[in-house]
């Protein structure tokens, strides 16, 4: 399988049926998407393959031979965030953050697709997405300011 | 068939801490030869935030810049003892541990300011990493000053060390009572929630959640509210969605997969407005109370209060699940037993059993 992850290019010797989300951790050493539930539900595991945000436990290795992989490391630097990292750490939109990333992930393909997303576009696009500390509040605002500041 | 709403209010008392058992908290502050602060409580930081509040107690105690202390709790084995994250006591108890031991550094700073100054301690200040005489601002010896002469000319380590505990109070065996020092750090809190109730299908949907925090200080005012909303979802759920499985703690009977057991997701979030009073308590760090678990316990009470006040029932068993809230509309009663008989009073309840009304199944009285 050849995948290109963050802009580099890795040919994966996991077997095919290796969950993406294992490739990743394990044989790539990518630990910003987090094995929550490992059925689809928890959304701690999301990375954009081809620009679209999917559940990386959930995807074979076969099913994305050939896609492109962003995660969380692929967005910014600590020197240098993205918008939707840099409006997570204003507004303290982190506690624990198992689901961070996850989130990030999320908000980053929700504005990369809807960039004048409204507060119910926002609510719809990270649904499916759980967080255990934060009530959801600081997270919504956060990615509220990401979708009003420049890219 | 119609939607109702409701409101219901509830009010807490939170005390502080292990209110019995004893439950030390300790830690250890030194200061580098170049005046920077090392901190080490056992208090875990889980994401609530006791690492920048235990930082902020050692900074202000100390009189030095946030930035010039590192609190490096990442080893427990190392560092001081904790009790533990929980029972709303890393601020309170962990940081009466921090700031006793900041103190004690900050006698042994001025002590050694005091021989290079030559003026005595209690005529000495520190403010902003200096340390200064008082109505004499001139005078003055920077803390990497003083902790350099401490090293390199005293042969000395500035350093101090701290411990806060609950101590342990006896249990009287014979009317169960227990005898405790008072203490001023008791927290308060009010929950309104406005909900609305599905009398066909039974659902709940709280729309509003109005809180008041009485914390003492909020020494870190954005991760109260932080532990605020947090606390609100968790007590949401708690009020409306998470079973605890059957015989809990027992793990033989919970849920298979991580959609048996339902925490508030996105779609749930009410509304939320939070109101944080700084009453200030006697014996804590700035005047700090608590925060935390205390944040979480008002919301189930208010939301059956609010589910009472919109439909007439009282839900009387947590979660108010669809399935709850429809019994309780339908005056289910739970059926009694009689030797070898399962008996409902209630002939209504029994359609919801059988569907041939319990012929043959149950006996029913009447």
């Amino acid at each position: 399988m050849r995948l290109t992850v963050n802009g580099e290019q890795h040919d994966l010797h996991s077997p095919p049926l290796t969950s993406l989300l294992t490739a990743l951790r394990e044989e790539l050493d990518i630990t910003s998407p987090k094995a929550g539930c490992h059925q689809g539900g928890c959304g701690a595991c999301t990375v954009l393959v081809d620009g679209e945000a999917r559940r990386s436990c959930l995807l074979p290795l076969a099913a994305v031979d050939g896609a492109a992989i962003t995660t969380l490391e692929g967005l910014g630097a600590a020197d240098d965030l993205s918008n939707v990292q840099a409006a997570f750490d204003e507004h303290y939109a982190a506690q624990c953050g198992f689901c961070t990333s996850g989130f990030i992930m999320a908000a980053t393909a929700l504005i990369d697709r809807t960039p004048k997303a409204s507060r119910e576009e926002i609510l719809a696009g990270l649904s499916g997405h759980v967080c255990r500390c934060t009530g959801y509040i600081k997270i919504v605002s956060a990615v509220e300011a990401a979708v009003g500041s420049p890219a | 068939m119609a939607k109702h709403k409701g409101r219901g209010i509830a009010t807490i008392e939170y005390p502080t801490g292990m209110n019995q058992n004893g439950d030390p908290s300790q830690a250890w502050v030194k200061l580098k030869p170049d005046g920077r602060v090392d901190v080490f409580s056992g208090t875990v930081d889980i994401g609530q935030g006791s690492r920048t509040v235990h930082t902020q107690i050692v900074a202000d105690t100390l009189g030095v810049p946030f930035d010039w202390v590192t609190n490096d709790n990442t080893n427990t084995d190392s560092s001081a003892v904790c009790t533990g994250s929980f029972a709303s006591r890393g601020t309170f108890i962990g940081g009466n541990a921090v700031r006793f031991a900041a103190e004690q550094a900050r006698e042994r700073i001025l002590d050694i300011a005091s021989k290079e100054l030559e003026i005595a301690p209690g005529d000495l200040d520190i403010v902003d990493g200096e340390v200064v005489a008082k109505g004499a601002p001139d005078r003055k010896i920077g803390i990497p000053e003083v902790a350099a002469a401490a090293t390199w000319n005293y042969g000395e380590l500035i350093t101090g060390t701290g411990a806060a505990l609950k101590p342990y109070a006896d249990v009287n065996n014979d009317d169960g009572s227990v005898e405790l020092e008072p203490h001023s750090a008791i927290s308060y809190a009010a929950c309104v929630a406005e909900v609305e109730v599905d009398d066909e299908t039974g659902e709940v949907k709280v729309e509003r959640l109005i809180q008041v925090y009485d914390v003492g200080r909020a020494i870190n005012p954005t991760l109260v509210e932080g532990q605020i909303e947090g606390g609100a979802m968790m007590g949401l759920g708690l009020g409306l969605l998470e079973e605890a499985y059957p015989y809990y703690p027992e793990t033989d009977h919970r849920g298979g997969e991580f959609g048996a057991y339902l925490a508030p997701a996105l779609e749930d979030l009410p509304d939320v407005d939070n109101l944080i009073i700084e009453n200030p308590s006697e014996d804590g760090p700035f005047g700090a109370k608590a925060i935390g678990e205390m944040a979480n316990n008002a919301q189930p009470p208010a939301i059956v209060s609010a589910i009472y006040d919109a439909v007439g029932v009282w839900v009387t068993q947590l979660p108010a699940t669809p399935e709850r809230v429809l019994r309780a509309l339908d005056g289910e009663k739970e059926p009694r037993r009689d030797g070898k008989r399962v008996i409902f009073d209630d002939p209504v309840s029994i359609r919801t059993v059988s569907s041939d009304g319990g012929k043959g199944f149950f006996e029913t009285d009447g």
